[in-house]
């Protein structure tokens, strides 16, 4: 009798144990889903922010072009190329920012200030993305998770390889 | 900045009635979002629940446990989980802002408890322990379900990504800038003073390492005087001191927000010996507000906020012969001592609320996204949720 209680005691622990796991993951998949969602549109603003810049004085013809070419493609741009695509544009932004300040008139500037506020934002949501695939990552890897697919049809969360200092 | 009016839920994990720095950040960053116009409750341990400002709720006395080179008042137990429990289901948050979250106190019991959006706050700074090992595997679950994580220096963030292995943004603590720059310099604090604030009684805040450099640096400057300020019972460390130099040293007791600030516009330089235990240094933060020279002992706390000594000087911590060194050295050369006060209060405007909120700010408005309020965790679990219905069939 004893011993039945011991092993029902046991398999009722594994079971809430299992239980907590499944609800901890779906947590952090959740978690991911709308730290990208988040930091989609922001990407999505700067695109359009930099479509603005491109269309305005502050661009010469040829940068315009540049920076139009850029913003479309990332925003067209597959999660996997994302960050190859948004470097791009940031790329592109460095280039005309680093000479393109001193001669702006003030709906310029805002628009400047606009892009950094935007800018800094993106860096927060960047490092809470990643924050959030990692940990779902790692809870993934872990023995229980994987003997008892816990994780369902899930696909494993991409990470975004977009390096903050070229912002 | 926010345009959404907010219901935000703060939860302290130590003794409101202590003073503290997580709790002056908590009060300060309280007061800050309700002028903003948002609604902020508190949840806070507290010895008199009769003293405490209308948006402070009580959690329960707290309890006494040495933690971290300091005795902690904190607050755990069944009592205080129910309490807990029923602040989060009968507040209807948008967000929880936890404080450290990762010891032993209401804030980890809430973010156990609750569902949603949740931004928790890291102010330790600890060097890694072993029964992190221990530890970790519990509180892993509860740390993750932050949305986002703020470090007050980098030495927290480096702290929380080793013990936690999680990343955290630093936005640093906020003082109100101005206030400091306001303050009257009082005759009965100037000339070649040096000014010590926080509660000397305790090892950690160094009061001895000034203690036995004062012989060094009364030989060179005859008339320095040092004003020691904050809560304690001075007759210990007077014990210490050469009978000759007793009378160098003034014991001001606890001092007012208005007279600190009068207090760094009128010394000469302020001196802030700590040996560790340190995270952030809001203190150094005020006084370079309060446009006063500062030397600090060169833990990494005080390193990065005088960014590694151009805001102020530091020395080798626990070096009395080194801090002596210094002193006299900024004592003796006026232009010098003027040249690093008036960077430091430059620097100290990056530590204004105005900056600060902005941030934290931002950091709200990403950890709301798809969320719809904060919830207690348990009312969603399925089978919870199959028992309620039966019940209200019924």
């Amino acid at each position: 009798m004893r011993t039945w209680l011991t092993v029902g005691f046991f398999l009722l622990l594994a079971l809430w144990y299992l239980s907590f796991s499944a609800a901890r993951l779906d947590r952090l998949h959740h978690r991911v889903e709308t730290s990208w969602a988040n930091l989609d549109v922001l990407l999505q603003k700067r695109a359009a922010i930099a479509l603005e810049i491109a269309h305005s004085d502050l661009a010469d013809p040829a940068s315009s072009m540049l920076l139009t070419g850029a913003a479309y493609q990332a925003r067209d741009a597959e999660i996997k190329n994302r960050s190859m695509a948004e470097s791009g544009l940031s790329g592109a932004l460095g280039l005309l920012l680093s000479d393109g300040l001193a001669h702006a008139t003030e709906s310029e500037q805002a628009l400047l200030q606009e892009l950094s506020a935007l800018t800094a934002k993106i860096r927060i949501a960047i490092s809470i993305h990643t924050d959030a695939v990692s940990s779902t990552v790692m809870v993934r890897k872990k023995f229980v998770v994987r003997t008892f697919r816990l994780a369902g049809n899930a696909p494993l969360p991409v990470k975004y390889e977009f390096e903050s200092d070229v912002l | 900045m926010l345009t959404k009016k907010l219901k935000i839920g703060i939860v302290c994990p130590y003794g409101w009635d202590t003073p503290g720095g997580v709790q002056n950040h908590i009060r300060d960053l309280a007061e800050f979002l309700i002028a903003a116009g948002h609604d902020v409750s508190v949840l806070a341990p507290a010895i008199d629940e009769d003293k405490l400002p209308s948006y402070v709720v009580s959690a329960g006395k707290p309890i006494s446990i040495p933690y971290n080179g300091a005795v902690a008042r904190v607050l755990f137990g069944p009592i205080a989980y129910a309490r807990v429990r029923q602040w989060i289901s009968s507040g209807n948050f948008d967000l929880l802002h936890l404080h450290e979250p990762a010891i032993p106190s209401i804030s980890l019991l809430a973010c156990w408890a609750a569902e949603g959006p949740m931004v928790g706050t890291f102010h330790a700074a600890a060097k890694r322990q072993k029964v992190i090992f221990a530890i970790g595997p519990i509180l892993e679950p509860a740390i993750e379900k932050l949305n986002a994580r703020i470090a007050v220096s980098e030495a927290a963030r480096l702290t929380l990504t080793d013990h936690l292995e999680t990343d955290a943004v630093v936005i640093p603590n906020g003082i109100y800038a101005k206030r400091y720059a306001e303050g009257v310099a009082q005759e009965k604090w100037q000339g070649n003073t040096i000014g010590f604030i926080g509660r000397f009684e305790e090892p950690r805040k160094g009061l001895q390492v000034l203690v036995d450099a004062l012989p060094i640096i009364s030989r060179f400057a005859p008339d320095v005087r040092v004003l020691v300020a904050g809560p304690g019972d001075p007759k210990d460390v007077e014990k210490q001191i050469d009978p000759q130099l007793r009378k160098r040293f003034e014991f001001l007791g606890r001092i007012s927000e208005e007279e600190k600030a009068d207090f760094m516009s009128s010394i000469s330089l302020y001196v802030a010996p700590n040996t560790g235990g340190e995270s952030f240094g809001i203190i150094l933060a005020e006084a370079l507000a309060g446009g006063a020279c500062v030397v600090a002992s060169d833990i990494p706390a005080f390193d990065s906020l005088l960014g590694g000594g151009e805001f102020g000087a530091l020395f080798e911590s626990e070096n009395s012969t080194d801090l002596a060194k210094v002193v006299i050295d900024l004592l003796r050369d006026d232009k010098k001592r003027k040249d690093l006060a008036a960077a430091g209060k430059a620097r100290s405007e990056l530590f204004d609320w105005d900056v600060v909120a902005e941030q934290i700010f931002s950091i709200y408005e990403m950890a709301i996204v798809g969320g719809e309020g904060v919830t207690l965790g348990s009312d969603n679990r399925s089978w919870n949720r199959f028992l309620s219905r039966d019940e209200e069939k019924k």
